[in-house]
C-alpha cells in the first residue's frame, strides 16, 4: 500500500467561537493532482495553511509523505513547496536575491542554487527584472516568482494557493505545462483556485470544503457520477465541474435554495 | 526543473541542512535589505534630489542627536563605576546595574527600534522554511538585536567595565565577565518583554487597558513628582531615590543586578564570585526559556490576531423592494438642509466610524490633559500667566497635529476610490480635515477650561484673546502644510498599531520633523511678542499681532484647498505608490 502525500485526520480549526475548519479528513495520493474547492471563506486557506505547518490546528492530526507534520516539521518541510496566500515574499530583495535565498534556507549548495535561479528567472521570463526590486513587480509576475521559489528545491509536494490568480494566459499556460510535468514525474500537487476551469483540467481528484466543512471528495469522475460526501448529487453524471460545484454548494445551504442570484435584486442596474 | 527523487510516496532520507548554511543565509537577506533600502532609489527629478538631500541632512542632525544622548549614560556609566570603587561604596555597583537595566527596558518596552524600520521583513516568515526549532530561537535571538537600547546598554556596561578596570585592575576580567553575561541577560530579557507583549498586545481590549495604565503611570510619576518637589533642590529627589534603593536593598540581593556586582566585588573569593555568576547565569537562562516557550508557540503556527475569531455568521433576511425608500434614496444625495454636502458628511462619517472603534487612539488624547491639570495645579509653572497658557495649548496640539500631515495614510488601498468616484476631492480633504479639527477643537476646549479653572493666577482676557488668535494660527498654518505633505507624501499606516509597517521612512521623519519646527516656531514667536507687550505695557498686542497672522494662515489654507485638485491629479502616481501598494 502507498503512503498518502497528505492525510489529515478530524483536522479543526477554530478562532474564538468561529470554527474555520471543522473536522476534515483529507487523503491525497502520492501522484494526484488535487483540487481544493470553496466558496470565499469556507476555509480553503487556513486548511492548506495549517497542512503547511504555519498555522496550528486545534484539533486534529496532519501526516505528510507518511510522516507526523508536528513531530517532523523540518524534515518534511525541506519536502513540500508551499505558494501561500499573500505569497510572503521579500519585497525589498530583486527576484533573483530572493531566490537564492530560499534555495539557501532549503540547503541547496551555491553552485546549485545559482543555476537553478537561473533556469527558474527565465523559466518564468523573470530574466529581464534584474534590478527591479520585487515590491515594485506586477501581481503576475510575484505569482510566478512566488511559484518559482516554492520549487526551487524540488519539492514531492506542492501546494497552491490560487496559483492562476493575475498570471497573464500565456504564462498560466507555462506555469500549467510545467505542473503537469511534475505530476508526470510523481509529485503531488494540491491547488485552490477559483477557476472551475483550470481545475477541471488539470485536477484527477477534488475535494469540496464549504463553511468548514468537507462536503465532497473524490475523483472528478466519481464525482461526475454524482458521489459526494455523504450522499448522492442527483442529475450530476454528465455536468462540468462548475455544475457540480454549484450543486453541491447550494445543496450544502441550510433550508436555501441552489446558489442563483435572485431576479428581483439589483433591478436596477441597467 | 529539478528531479524528484525517493521511495515512491514516502519522505526522503536527505543529508541535515548544516545550521551556518541557514543562519548565513538570514545574515546574507538581512544584508541585501539593508543596502536596496539604502541605495536603491535614485532619485530622478529636481524634487527628489531636493527631499533626498533634505532626508540625509535630516539622517545626520538626528543621529548626530542620538550620539549625544549615547554619550551621556556612557560616560555617566563609566566615571560612577570608577568613583564607585576609588571612593569606597562598591555597594553602589547594584544601583548602577540595576539603574541600567531599568532604562533599557523602558526605552525597548516603548519600541524605539531600529529593526521596526526594516521594511518587508517579519522574522516569523521565517516558520515556512526548514529551520529546526533550535536554529529559529538562534535568528530570533540575533534577528533586531541592534536596537538603540541594546547598543547604548551594552556601551554602558562596557564603560562600567572599563571604569572598574581602571580604578582597581585586579577586577577588570571579572567585571568583563561578569558585564557580558549581565548584557545578554538584559538582551534576553528584552526578547522575553517583548515576545509576551505582542501576545498580549494582539488583543484589543488589552491593547486598549495597556495604553490606559501607560498614560497613568506616566501621569502619576509626574505627578508625584511636582507635587513633592516642586519649587526644592535636587537634593529631595536623590534622597528619595536612595532611600527607596536602601529599603529595597534586600531584595536587590536576590535580584540579577546585584549577583552581576556581588560576583566582581566578591573576586577575591573564587567560590562566592562563582556562585554570584552562575546565579547571574541562571537568570539568564530563566528569561531565555521563558522567551523559548513564546518562541515555540509561533513556530508551531500560532495565529494572534482578532480578525477571523470576530466574524459571526450573518444571517440575511430576505430583500423586500420598498418603493417609497427607494425613492428617498434616489433624492437623499440631493437634499437639502444639510450642513455639509453629501461628499463631506459621508467622508466623515466614515472617519468618525474608524476613530470611534480606535480606543487606543481616543485613549491617546487623554493623556496630554492629564498633565494639563499637573501643570496647572503646579503654582511654579502656571504662575508665568503670559506663557503659560500658550505653551499648554501647544503641549496639547503637539499629539494631534501629526494627524494633519497624512490625512490619507489610514485609507491604504482606499485612497483609489477618491480618485474613481464623481466626486471632488476637495471635499474629501475638507471632510478629513473638519474630522482632525473637531478632534482639535474638543482637546483644545478641555484643555482651556481646565486652565481657566485650575491656573492660579487666573488668565487675563487679553492673553485669553490672543492665545486663541495664535491657536488659530498654528492650526491653520499646520492645516496648510499639513494637507500638502498628505498629497505629495502619503504614507500608509494602520491606526492603532504600535508597530506601524513604514514608521521608519524618511517621509514620516520629514512631516514629524515639520510638525515639531511648525510648534517650535509659533512658540518662539511668542516670546518677543511677549516681551513687547510687557515693554510697552500694552497687554492686547499680542492679539493684535496674532490677528492677521491668523487671518493669513486661513487664507493660506483656503488657497491650498482651491489648488487641491490640481495638486493631487500632480501627485496621482504618489497615491498608487505609498497608498495602494501595500
Amino acid at each position: 500500500m502507498t503512503i498518502p502525500a497528505i492525510d489529515s485526520t478530524a483536522l479543526t480549526r477554530r478562532f474564538g467561537d468561529f470554527t474555520a475548519v471543522d473536522n476534515v479528513n483529507l487523503r491525497v495520493d502520492a501522484g494526484q493532482f488535487f483540487g481544493f474547492l470553496g466558496p470565499n471563506g469556507a476555509g480553503k486557506s487556513t486548511t492548506i495553511k495549517m497542512l503547511t505547518g504555519l498555522l496550528a490546528p486545534t484539533s486534529g492530526g496532519i501526516r505528510i509523505l507518511g510522516e507526523d507534520l508536528q513531530a517532523n516539521s523540518a524534515e518534511i518541510k525541506r519536502q513540500i513547496g508551499v505558494v501561500p496566500e499573500g505569497m510572503a515574499l521579500f519585497g525589498r530583495l530583486t527576484a533573483d536575491e530572493y531566490l537564492q535565498f530560499v534555495g539557501r534556507m532549503y540547503g541547496l549548495d551555491r553552485a546549485t542554487t545559482l543555476n537553478r535561479t537561473r533556469e527558474l528567472l527565465e523559466f518564468m521570463q523573470l530574466d529581464d527584472e534584474q534590478k527591479k526590486l520585487i515590491t515594485d513587480f506586477s501581481h503576475g509576475m510575484q505569482k510566478k516568482l512566488a511559484l518559482a521559489a516554492a520549487v526551487i528545491h524540488g519539492p514531492k509536494v506542492l501546494f497552491l494557493d490560487e496559483p492562476f490568480e493575475g498570471v497573464d494566459a500565456v504564462a498560466a499556460g507555462t506555469l500549467k505545462s510545467m505542473l503537469q510535468r511534475m505530476i508526470a514525474r510523481g509529485a503531488t500537487i494540491f491547488l485552490t483556485s477559483h477557476v472551475l476551469e483550470i481545475v477541471e483540467r488539470l485536477c484527477t481528484h477534488i475535494a469540496i470544503i464549504h463553511r468548514g466543512q468537507l462536503v465532497a471528495q473524490g475523483s472528478l469522475d466519481k464525482l461526475r457520477a454524482g458521489v459526494a460526501h455523504g450522499g448522492i448529487v442527483e442529475g450530476a453524471e454528465k455536468s462540468s465541474l462548475e455544475e457540480i460545484f454549484l450543486k453541491i454548494v447550494g445543496t450544502a445551504r441550510e433550508g436555501s435554495p441552489a446558489v442563483t442570484a435572485p431576479e428581483q435584486e439589483l433591478s436596477w442596474l441597467s | 526543473m529539478a528531479e524528484l527523487t525517493g521511495r515512491e510516496g514516502g519522505l526522503d532520507a536527505l543529508a541535515p541542512i548544516p545550521a551556518s548554511t541557514q543562519l548565513l543565509a538570514v545574515v546574507w537577506l538581512r544584508w541585501r535589505i539593508f543596502l536596496n533600502n539604502t541605495f536603491r532609489k535614485r532619485p530622478k527629478s529636481n524634487r527628489q534630489i531636493i527631499g533626498l538631500a533634505f532626508a540625509i541632512l535630516l539622517r545626520i542632525v538626528v543621529w548626530s542627536m542620538l550620539g549625544l544622548i549615547v554619550v551621556g549614560p556612557v560616560v555617566g556609566s563609566g566615571y560612577f563605576a570608577w568613583t564607585a570603587i576609588t571612593e569606597g561604596h562598591p555597594q553602589s555597583l547594584t544601583s548602577l546595574l540595576l539603574g541600567i537595566a531599568l532604562l533599557w527596558q523602558f526605552v525597548s518596552v516603548n519600541g524605539i527600534s531600529i529593526s521596526v524600520a526594516i521594511q518587508s521583513f517579519d522574522p516569523a516568515s521565517l516558520i515556512r522554511f526548514p529551520l529546526r526549532f533550535g536554529r529559529y530561537f538562534v535568528l530570533r535571538s540575533l534577528l533586531g538585536v541592534l536596537t538603540p537600547s541594546t547598543i547604548v546598554g551594552c556601551l554602558a556596561l562596557l564603560a562600567a567595565a572599563v571604569g572598574i578596570g581602571a580604578a582597581d585592575p585586579s577586577l577588570a576580567l571579572p567585571a568583563l565577565a561578569a558585564m557580558a553575561i549581565y548584557a545578554l541577560m538584559n538582551i534576553y530579557l528584552t526578547r522575553m518583554i517583548g515576545a509576551w507583549m505582542e501576545r498580549w498586545l494582539a488583543n484589543r481590549r488589552f491593547r486598549e487597558i495597556f495604553s490606559m495604565i501607560m498614560a497613568l503611570f506616566a501621569a502619576s510619576i509626574q505627578f508625584m513628582n511636582m507635587r513633592r518637589f516642586s519649587g526644592h533642590a535636587h537634593g529631595a529627589r536623590s534622597t528619595l531615590l536612595l532611600s527607596a534603593l536602601h529599603s529595597s536593598g534586600s531584595y536587590l540581593d536576590w535580584l540579577p543586578p546585584s549577583f552581576a556586582a556581588q560576583s566582581i566585588l566578591l573576586a577575591n573569593h573564587p567560590f562566592a564570585a562563582f556562585a554570584q555568576l552562575a546565579a547571574l547565569l541562571a537568570s539568564t537562562a530563566v528569561f531565555a526559556a521563558v522567551f523559548a516557550i513564546r518562541l515555540r508557540k509561533q513556530f508551531h503556527g500560532e495565529y494572534l490576531s482578532e480578525g477571523v475569531s470576530r466574524r459571526v455568521p450573518v444571517q440575511r433576511a430576505p430583500r423586500v423592494k420598498i418603493p417609497v425608500l427607494e425613492a428617498a434614496a434616489q433624492t437623499a444625495p440631493t437634499s437639502a438642509g444639510t450642513i455639509f454636502s453629501p461628499t463631506v458628511a459621508v467622508c466623515m462619517r466614515k472617519d468618525w466610524i474608524i476613530l470611534r472603534s480606535s480606543g487606543t487612539q481616543l485613549i491617546g488624547m487623554l493623556t496630554p490633559l492629564l498633565f494639563v491639570v499637573i501643570f496647572s495645579m503646579n503654582r511654579a509653572i502656571s504662575s508665568s500667566s503670559r506663557y503659560f497658557l500658550p505653551a499648554a495649548i501647544a503641549y496639547t496640539l503637539l499629539g494631534v497635529l501629526g494627524s494633519l500631515y497624512n490625512v490619507f495614510g489610514a485609507d491604504g488601498r482606499g485612497a483609489q476610490l477618491y480618485l474613481l468616484a464623481p466626486i471632488r476631492m476637495r471635499d474629501v480633504v475638507v471632510a478629513k480635515n473638519l474630522t482632525s479639527l473637531a478632534m482639535i477643537a474638543v482637546e483644545v476646549c478641555v484643555a482651556w477650561t481646565i486652565i481657566c479653572a485650575l491656573a492660579q493666577p487666573p488668565i487675563a482676557v487679553s492673553v485669553q484673546i490672543s492665545t486663541a488668535l495664535w491657536s488659530v494660527f498654528l492650526v491653520a498654518i499646520n492645516l496648510a502644510i499639513g494637507t500638502l505633505r498628505s498629497i505629495q507624501a502619503p504614507r500608509y499606516f494602520v491606526p492603532g498599531r504600535a508597530r506601524q509597517p513604514r514608521a521608519g521612512t524618511p517621509t514620516n521623519r520629514t512631516s514629524s520633523l515639520l510638525v515639531l519646527a511648525v510648534l517650535f516656531g509659533s512658540m518662539l514667536l511668542q516670546i518677543p511678542v511677549g516681551m513687547a507687550s510687557s515693554f510697552f505695557d500694552e497687554p492686547w498686542l499680542p492679539a493684535f499681532v496674532f490677528a492677521p497672522l491668523a487671518v493669513a494662515a486661513v487664507l493660506g489654507y483656503v488657497l491650498m484647498l482651491w489648488n487641491v485638485e490640481r495638486l493631487i491629479l500632480a501627485h496621482r502616481d504618489v497615491f498608487a505608490e505609498e497608498l495602494c501598494k501595500v
